[in-house]
This record gives structure tokens, sequence and C-alpha cells, in this order.
């Protein structure tokens, strides 16, 4: 059963992700690798979530079960209404189409596209995208359309990489340790942008780190260990992200 | 953008997939223009036959007249049958020593109601008050001659000139051969000549019979009904020969060569598509293991798994498209060339290249569907993977020992560099395989060349040292008694020796299998022509049995002591049962043998002779010819080295088309070593890289991937060898006849040419590898992220 919405600081949110009992595991030989064990959580429209854990606590897992890159191996999964476990591969891709923007750590652009082509590329595939070179102009890159990325730096990469996920108008961005390639300034630089898309636009931000730092611009943070959800914390008052530091 | 990325992808690639491009063009190139020359062959040679009513059947007799050839059109099955006068005769051209012939044929002056009717090309036409003939166009222009001119011949014992009226084509001689035996048309020394029945009359005398039948049949007729019809009443004609349309020489070599074209035109291409295939194969395998991460980011924004599919699969299909329509428009081009080339050797009025898209477009169809069935199992693994496992990095490698390392004097003799080589092999597997596979196809190509350009010599060699060892042979016009025969010709100035045979056309039959040959009947002392059993032991032909070549005894599927049944057109109805006593390798020519005197004994003719065969002194040869030229005895004379020489001449046309098939291999050889270096290199970049800052040189960095090649490559050809042998043993089968048999005797320079040929184009290969490691970065490959 899922909730369609919360109250929370006397305002009705929604609740767009709901799991249930999530639990992944992974058959190597003859060993099993739990990777996520009995995980409950919900996420709201609008918030920034930062999903914080050392490395091989399960957020990665976590994060590919919340965008459909993953099936879960049991328990339940909803976007909205929709349950995603046992969805089959079309109806996944349909999601991660419509709904998802994701952002990872190495940027994973397509080394011989432009950048205003890595974005094109996601666009063109988007039901309602937004303008390719105005996302990038917004993001800063408006001088650096044409370049690829080996012509640009990490944090330009980046950029794109966000311009990327946020071009397509998804419903929420979820964000594989989006500074951990990048040096302390470009890494705020990519959290303001992130920040500003959440506020801006109302949507949702799922950002996983092992950086605790970063903890604190977030609406909510979620703690990871061995798989588990450890514990939830709120942030009354989030930071700004240039308050931030680490 | 897919698109986009797809094109920059191939871009950076661009020297693999080329290669792939340039194997996958040669094939659909070959596909091309071998078929459309089949084409052009046969729609040329079915119309000339049809509108030139080429006959259903011929009989060869002594002599019959008009009436009873009525008669004979009347038989059941027969639905038109004519007479002609056939008769070779010598042409004397001032000051040439070789001597030529010229096939004289009657043709009717009505042209409507011939069979058989010829094509009047140029000139005037025939006159049946003038000795006047029309001659076939080589003819013409091998001599020299033009219309209006003359040509000396010699008819029964007479001098004779014969006007030139026009050029004029048969459908019976679009190759034109004296005899079967004869291995190809050489226009200088034999030409047709077409003359009405009355000049013919004129010159060889108003008795003169006719000697040949043509007929066709009725429509629900087969030869076989008309056949047992005719043979009995024709006997007492003197029935020398009786045969079916695809048995006429001419016919039956046209025919030959189109199947023989055809089929290489549909197996050659498929080996090439298929080598092709695996190029792709393996560089599409590559290069979505590299772009693994790449594809899980797509997946990630929602492109799904056949959209990803059908973009990879644009990879292979652009280069099937570029390469099938590259392949197929230069095939189609160079039909023209290859059809005019076959205009020298058969000629067909109508033969000429033409421009049709048929096999365009089923060339196209044919690279599509090999280049997309690549792509489909070179990315159908990937696709299946889900888009969190793609974007994680491929699980290792596993490092295992293997079984080679239990040979331990082999391990312990490998370099470093050699270990890590040899694992590798066992490592990829399916690659090594492949590029065993290609080497060895590759290396067995280069040596079937080189074997067919060795073994025609071979062939020739054989024939012309060994077996027939004369200077000159003399065919009798007529049986002529053997004994006074030999002693005149022995009376010569610088004979050195004289041999005289007897060849009679006869019918051999075991069981219900039989087959039309000559007996050679030869002296028991006979050393210008001589017999080799398997081993290379002369053998002398026995008192009372036959000697059979192996094809003739393949063909009656006798061995040594079967009963054969023996007719001849000699025994008069009789026939005489002989056994076989020995059957010998033999590569031209499907004869059987007998003792000289023996066989006279059979035909119970006395000691008769139809031919001789002399060694003179070399300056006597001359003498001889000018001698035996104009002789009325004499049909024919043959001079060795001049067959010797116009053969040569022809080996090196032929020896040409076989070395571009060796040039084809050696490209195909070094696409798939070169685009495979390509891939390990790519794979193996950062492993490399890390050896270079170990201080290792880029030399002995490209000794791992050199190393290996070399392994497979001593595997490959090792295994080509018995493949080659296999190869050419299912070849020799394919293209054996009649004519002659191709023997499967290898010598060994064919492997060596095949073993350099492809050193050859693995140091190219490798070359070329080694100027990309030389270029690469080391910090840039150790960064690279897999």
């Amino acid at each position: 059963m899922t909730r369609g919405s919360w109250e929370r600081k006397g305002e009705t949110v929604e609740v767009i992700l709901t799991g249930r009992k999530l639990c992944k595991w992974y058959q190597l030989g003859e060993v099993r690798v739990q990777a996520l064990r009995d995980v409950d959580i919900e996420i709201f429209q609008g918030e920034l979530v930062v999903v914080l854990g050392p490395s091989g606590s399960g957020k990665s897992t976590l994060l590919n079960m919340l965008g459909g890159m993953d099936k879960v191996s049991s328990g339940e999964l909803f976007y909205r209404q929709q349950p995603l476990h046992g969805m089959n591969e079309k109806g996944l891709t349909r999601y991660r189409r419509e709904a998802v923007g994701f952002i990872f750590q190495f940027y994973n652009l397509m080394p011989n596209l432009t950048a205003w082509e890595n974005v094109h590329l996601s666009t063109e595939i988007a039901a309602k995208p937004l303008s390719a070179k105005e996302v990038l102009i917004d993001v800063g890159l408006g001088e650096r359309l044409e370049h690829f990325p080996a012509q640009l730096s990490g944090g330009e990469q980046q950029r794109v990489a966000v311009a990327r996920a946020v071009a397509k108008n998804p419903e929420f961005l979820l964000c594989d340790e989006p500074t951990g390639a990048l040096d302390f300034e470009t890494g705020i630089q990519v959290l303001k942008l992130l920040r500003k898309f959440s506020r801006e636009h109302k949507r949702t931000v799922v950002l996983i780190t092992h950086n605790a730092g970063i903890a604190d611009m977030a609406d909510r943070v979620f703690y990871m260990r061995d798989g588990r959800l450890d514990r939830t914390r709120n942030n009354e008052n989030p930071l700004a992200p240039e308050e931030v530091s680490w | 953008m897919l698109w986009r990325k797809l094109m920059r992808d191939v871009l950076e690639n661009k020297a693999a997939y080329l290669a792939c491009l340039v194997v996958i063009s040669i094939g659909l190139m070959v596909y091309t223009s071998l078929n459309l020359t089949a084409d052009n062959l046969w729609q040329a040679k079915e119309n000339f036959y049809r509108e030139y009513g080429f006959p259903d059947g011929f009989a060869t007799v002594q002599g019959i007249s008009d009436a009873e050839i009525r008669r004979l059109t009347a038989l059941p099955g027969v639905a038109r049958m004519e007479g002609r006068i056939v008769q070779d005769v010598r042409v004397i051209f001032p000051g040439r020593e070789e001597s030529a012939f010229l096939r004289l044929v009657t043709v009717g002056l009505s042209q409507e109601t011939q069979i058989s009717k010829v094509k009047h090309l140029a000139g005037l036409p025939l006159d049946p008050h003038r000795p006047g003939v029309w001659v076939d166009s080589q003819f013409l222009a091998a001599n020299e001659l033009e219309i209006g001119g003359e040509i000396p011949v010699i008819i029964g014992g007479r001098k004779v000139f014969l006007e030139i009226r026009g050029q004029a084509q048969s459908p019976e001689y679009v190759y034109p051969m004296r005899t079967a035996q004869d291995l190809f048309p050489d226009p200088r020394s034999f030409g047709i000549a077409y003359l009405p029945l009355p000049v013919m009359r004129s010159l060889a005398g108003e008795s003169v019979q006719f000697n040949q039948l043509i007929f066709q049949l009725e429509p629900a007729f087969s030869y076989q009904d008309v056949e047992s019809l005719l043979e009995p009443r024709l006997e007492r004609f003197g029935l020398v020969a009786l045969y079916p349309a695809k048995d006429q020489v001419s016919n039956f070599i046209l025919n030959q060569e189109l199947s023989s074209t055809e089929a290489t035109a549909n197996v050659m291409p498929l080996l090439f598509l298929a080598v092709g295939a695996v190029i792709l194969y393996i560089l599409l395998k590559r290069i979505i293991e590299q772009q693994r991460g790449q594809i899980g980011t797509l997946r990630s924004f929602g492109y799904g798994s056949r959209e990803i599919q059908a973009h990879y699969l644009s990879y292979p299909l652009i280069i099937g498209l570029a390469g099938g329509l590259l392949g197929s428009l230069s095939g189609l081009w160079l039909s023209f060339p290859m059809t005019a080339m076959y205009q020298a050797f058969f000629h067909l009025p109508e033969l000429r290249g033409r421009v049709t898209f048929d096999y365009v477009l089923f060339a196209l169809l044919l690279s599509v569907g090999f280049a997309l069935l690549a792509g489909y199992f070179g990315s159908r693994q990937a696709m299946r993977l889900s888009p969190a496992e793609a974007m994680r990095p491929p699980a290792p490698l596993s490092g295992r020992h293997i079984q080679l390392e239990r040979w331990n004097w082999f391990w312990h003799s490998l370099t470093v560099q050699g270990k890590m080589a040899t694992r590798n092999l066992f490592r990829h597997r399916q690659r090594s395989l492949f590029t065993f596979v290609g080497i060895m196809f590759c290396f067995s190509m280069i040596a079937v060349t080189g074997y067919f350009n060795n073994i025609i010599s071979v062939m020739i060699f054989e024939q012309m040292t060994k077996v027939q060892t004369h200077d000159i042979k003399i065919n009798f016009a007529a049986p002529l008694a053997a004994e006074s025969a030999r002693r005149e010709l022995l009376n010569l100035p610088g004979i050195k020796r004289v041999e005289v045979m007897l060849e009679a056309p006869a019918t051999l039959k075991h069981g219900w299998r039989e087959r039309d040959t000559v007996i050679i009947g030869l002296g028991r002392d006979a050393e210008l022509f001589n017999l080799f059993d398997q081993d290379g032991r002369r053998v002398l032909p026995p008192e009372g049995g036959l000697i059979l070549s192996s094809q003739l005894a393949e063909a009656l599927e006798a061995k040594e002591g079967t009963i054969i049944t023996l007719e001849s057109a000699l025994l008069r109805g009789d026939t005489v049962s002989l056994p076989v006593h020995s059957i010998i390798p033999q590569y031209m020519g499907i004869n059987a043998y007998m003792d000289k005197d023996a066989l006279n004994r059979v035909l119970r003719q006395g000691e008769l002779a139809t031919s001789a065969l002399l060694v003179a002194e070399e300056e006597a040869l001359p003498l001889i010819t000018e001698k035996y030229r104009e002789a009325s005895q004499v049909a024919t004379l043959e001079n060795r080295q001049q067959l010797l020489d116009n053969f040569n001449e022809m080996m090196a046309t032929y020896g040409f088309t076989v070395w571009i098939l060796a040039v084809f291999a050696f490209i195909t050889g070094f696409a798939v070593i070169y685009s495979f270096s390509i891939v390990a290199l790519a794979e193996r970049k950062r492993e490399l890289a890390s050896l270079r800052v170990l201080g290792m040189t880029t030399g002995e960095v490209s000794q791992i991937l050199t190393f290996e090649q070399w392994l497979l490559a001593l595997a490959a050809i090792l295994a080509g060898i018995p493949f080659t042998i296999y190869l050419i043993g299912q070849m020799a089968q394919a293209m054996g006849s009649d004519l002659f048999t191709l023997p499967l005797i290898f010598e060994p320079n064919s492997f060596i040419i095949a073993f350099v040929g492809t050193a050859c184009f693995i140091l190219l290969a490798q070359w070329t590898l080694l100027r990309q490691i030389q270029r690469f970065s080391l910090v840039e490959a150790l960064k690279e992220r897999d």
C-alpha cells in the first residue's frame, strides 16, 4: 500500500518513491553477495536527499534500484502509484526515459560527441525536454557548446553531465558521487547547480556520497551501513551549497 | 545524435573497418563480375544457338546419300536432319613451317531451311559456281588474311586456291578446336571454312558423299529415343560416331566454362564474405566491450536495449552497405573487360557486357545479410546486460594456467612475453580460432593458386617429355600398311626413329556403362609413346588385354580383370571382349591402350597403322615438314615444339588470373591479421603501457602481440598444408573431365610461395601495428578507464 502524499511543514508534499523491504543480492559463482537488506524508504517531491555511507554500504545499489537500472531481488518499489518491482525491461526503460535524470561520478559523456551533442542525445528521446543549448548556457557553458569532452575540464564535463540530466526535464535527479572526481571549488559549483534545479523546478534530487560535509545541504540524510538503512536525519535548516565544506 | 557517434566511432577505427570493407568488396566484386559475365555468356550462347539452330545430335559416317537421309528424317522423333560434308584440309602458307588446317564444312545456300545456320558477318554471299568460302574471323585475323584474298589448300592431293568471300561464324565452332584432345583453340593453325555443296563436290570429287549428319529432335523426344533408332540404321554407312549436343566439343567446353564460372561465382564470394563477417563480428564485439560504460549511460537516461542494439547494428550495416555497393559496382564495371576477355575465347556474335542491376541488388542483400548476422551475434551478448551491470567495468578475465604449461621444455623455453602471449591465445579462444582459420584460409588460397600455376606445366611437361617424346607426329589420311609406311619414313634423311601407331575409335562397354574413346595400339618396342603406372614404372601393352586410363576405368567402373566389350565401326557390327590388364593414371585424354599387333588381329584388317611418331635431327625437321605437308596420304602433321610454344603463350594469360586470386588472398590475410591486432592492441593498451613504463622497448612490447600471431600462423600453416591438399582434391574432382585430370602432385614450391606470402602479410600487418604502438601516449593509456 503506498501513500500518495504527506504533510510536511504545513505543506502537502507528494511521495514520489516508496520502497518496502528492498533486498538485492548477487550470485557470484557459489557465493551470494547481499548488497541491500530490507530497506524501507520514502522520497518526496522537491526535496534534496543525501544518502551517506562508506563504500560497499549499498548506496550505489540503492540508487540503481531507484533509477530502474536494476531490479530488486525482493521487496516492493513504487514510483508514484506504479510498481517498479516486477516491471519488465520495456517499462523500466520508459521509466528512466521519462522520470529519471542520472549524474555519475565520472561524467560518462560520449567521448566523440560535443557538449551540445551530448545534451541533445538525451533531449532527443525525452517527452518534454528543455532546450539543450539554454540549459548549457544556464550551467555556464554557453561558450563551450562545440567542445568535445576531452577538451573540457573535469568540472566542465560534470556540468555537461548535469545539463544532460536536467535538459530531459525529469521528475527527479539521481546523482552518484557527483563531486567525487572534482576539486572543492568545482564541486561546490556543481552542488549549486543541483540545488538550483531542486528549488527552482521543485524537483527531487537524490545524491549519494561518502562525503559527510555535503550532508549539511540536504533536507534529509539517509545513513547506509552494510546494505541497511541505518538511520534518517531531518535537516530543519539546510545550508546553502557555498556554506558547506569538507 | 547516435548517428554522429557512429560515424565518429567508425572514423576512429577507419583502418580496421577499411580492411573489412575491402575484403567484403572483393567478395562481391567477384560475385557480381563472374555472375554477370556468366550471364552474358549464357545469354549470348542461348540466343546464338536458338537463332542459328544448334543441332540436337551429330553422326559421323563414312558416306551416306541424300535419299538415305530423307528416309532417316522420317524416323519418329527426328524433326529435321541434314547431311553435310566435313573435311579437314591442309593450308599451305608460303614460307611457314608449322602446319595449319582448315575444316571445310558444306552449308546450304538458302539459310531458312538449315539446322546449324552460319552467321554471315562480312563480305559477299557464297556462289555455287566459284571456289569461294566464308572463313571464321579468328583464322583470318591470326593469319593476316583478308576478304578478297586466297587461301592455298591441299584437297585430294591437289593444291587449290580458295577465294575468301566473307567472314562467318557457326554456333558449332564457338570454341574451335580440331579435336577434343587439343587443350585450347589455336586460330593460327586451325580455322573453319564454309562453302556450298556444289563447290565442295567440284573440289573433292563429284562422288563424295555426306559424311556428317546433323539433326534436331521433335519436342517430346529425347536424344536416347532417337539414338537407339539411328544407330543400327547408320552402321551400314560406316558409323564412326553418334553423339548428342552436349558432347559436341565446342558446346561441351562452353558449358563447362559456364558451370565452372558459375560455381566460382557462388562459392568464392561466400568465403570472402565469411571472412569479412568474422572481422566485423570481432570489431563490433570489441567496440561494445569498450563502450560498455557508454551503453550503461545511454540506458540510464532511457534508451531502450533495442535502440542501442539498432545503433550497434548500424556499424556493420554501413560497412556492409558500403562494401556491397563498392564491390557490386566495381564488379559491374569489371564484368565488361571480363566479358571482352571471353570474346577472345568464345566466338559468340552477341557476347557483350551489359548494365543490369540484378546482381548489384543481390550483392547488396548478401553483404547486408552477412553484416547484420555478424552484427547480431557481435552485439547480442552485450544487450543482455542490465543497465546497472553495463555501468560497472566487466569482470577481469581470469588468469589461469593452461594445458601447454605442462610441457615443461616448451614452457620454460619461452620468454615472459612468450608466456603472456601463449596464455592470451587461450584466453581469447574465439578470436584465436578465427585468426587461425583466417590464416589457414589465406595460406591455402595462395598455395592453391601456386598449385594451379605449377600443375599445368607439370601436366604438359609430363605429357611432352615422358609420355610423348617424339618430335613430329604424322596422322595418315587413311590407314596405311604399317611396315611399308614405317620403312618409307625411316628412309628420310636425318630420321633417328620411327614408330607407327594404330588409333581406332571404339565404344567400350561394361554392363550398362559405356564410353566412346580411342584405342591406341602401341608397338612392343614403343619408346616414343610411353605408359607409366601409379609408381612411375613403365608398362607395356599386353598381348591379350587392355590398359585403361584411370578416368576411363572410373567411367566404366572397371577394375583389373574386368571384361570389357569393345564395339567399333571397324568391326562391322561384331563385338570383341577383352580383359582389363591394368589401369594407369593419365592426366590428359581418356584412352585405352593395346598391343598394336593384338589390336590389328582384333580388327581383322591386316597390319595397319594410322599415324607415325618421328624423332629426327633438328636440321631435318623443316625438311620433313616441307616434304609431307602436301602429301596426299598425310592428313595432319603435328610439331611438338609448336604445341609447346602455343601452350606457353596461353599460360601467360591464364597465369595472370591465377595470381589475381593470390593477391586477393594476400589482402584478405592482411585484413584479418591487421584488424584483429588492432582489437588486441586496443584491449591491452594499459597492459602494454605498463610494460613500457617498466622499461620495455616498443619492440619488446610488440613481441607479445607478434609472438601470439606467429604461434597461430605456424599452426595455421601446418594445418593449411593438409587443408590445401584436401581443397585441391575436391577441386580436381569437380574440374576433372574427359579432357584432362588434375594430378595430385604437390611440388614443395607452391607451399613455399604460400609460406612466403603468408609471412609477408603478417609482417606487413605487424609493421603497421608497431607504428601504432610507437604512437600511443603512455600517460593516456594508463589513465584510460576500461
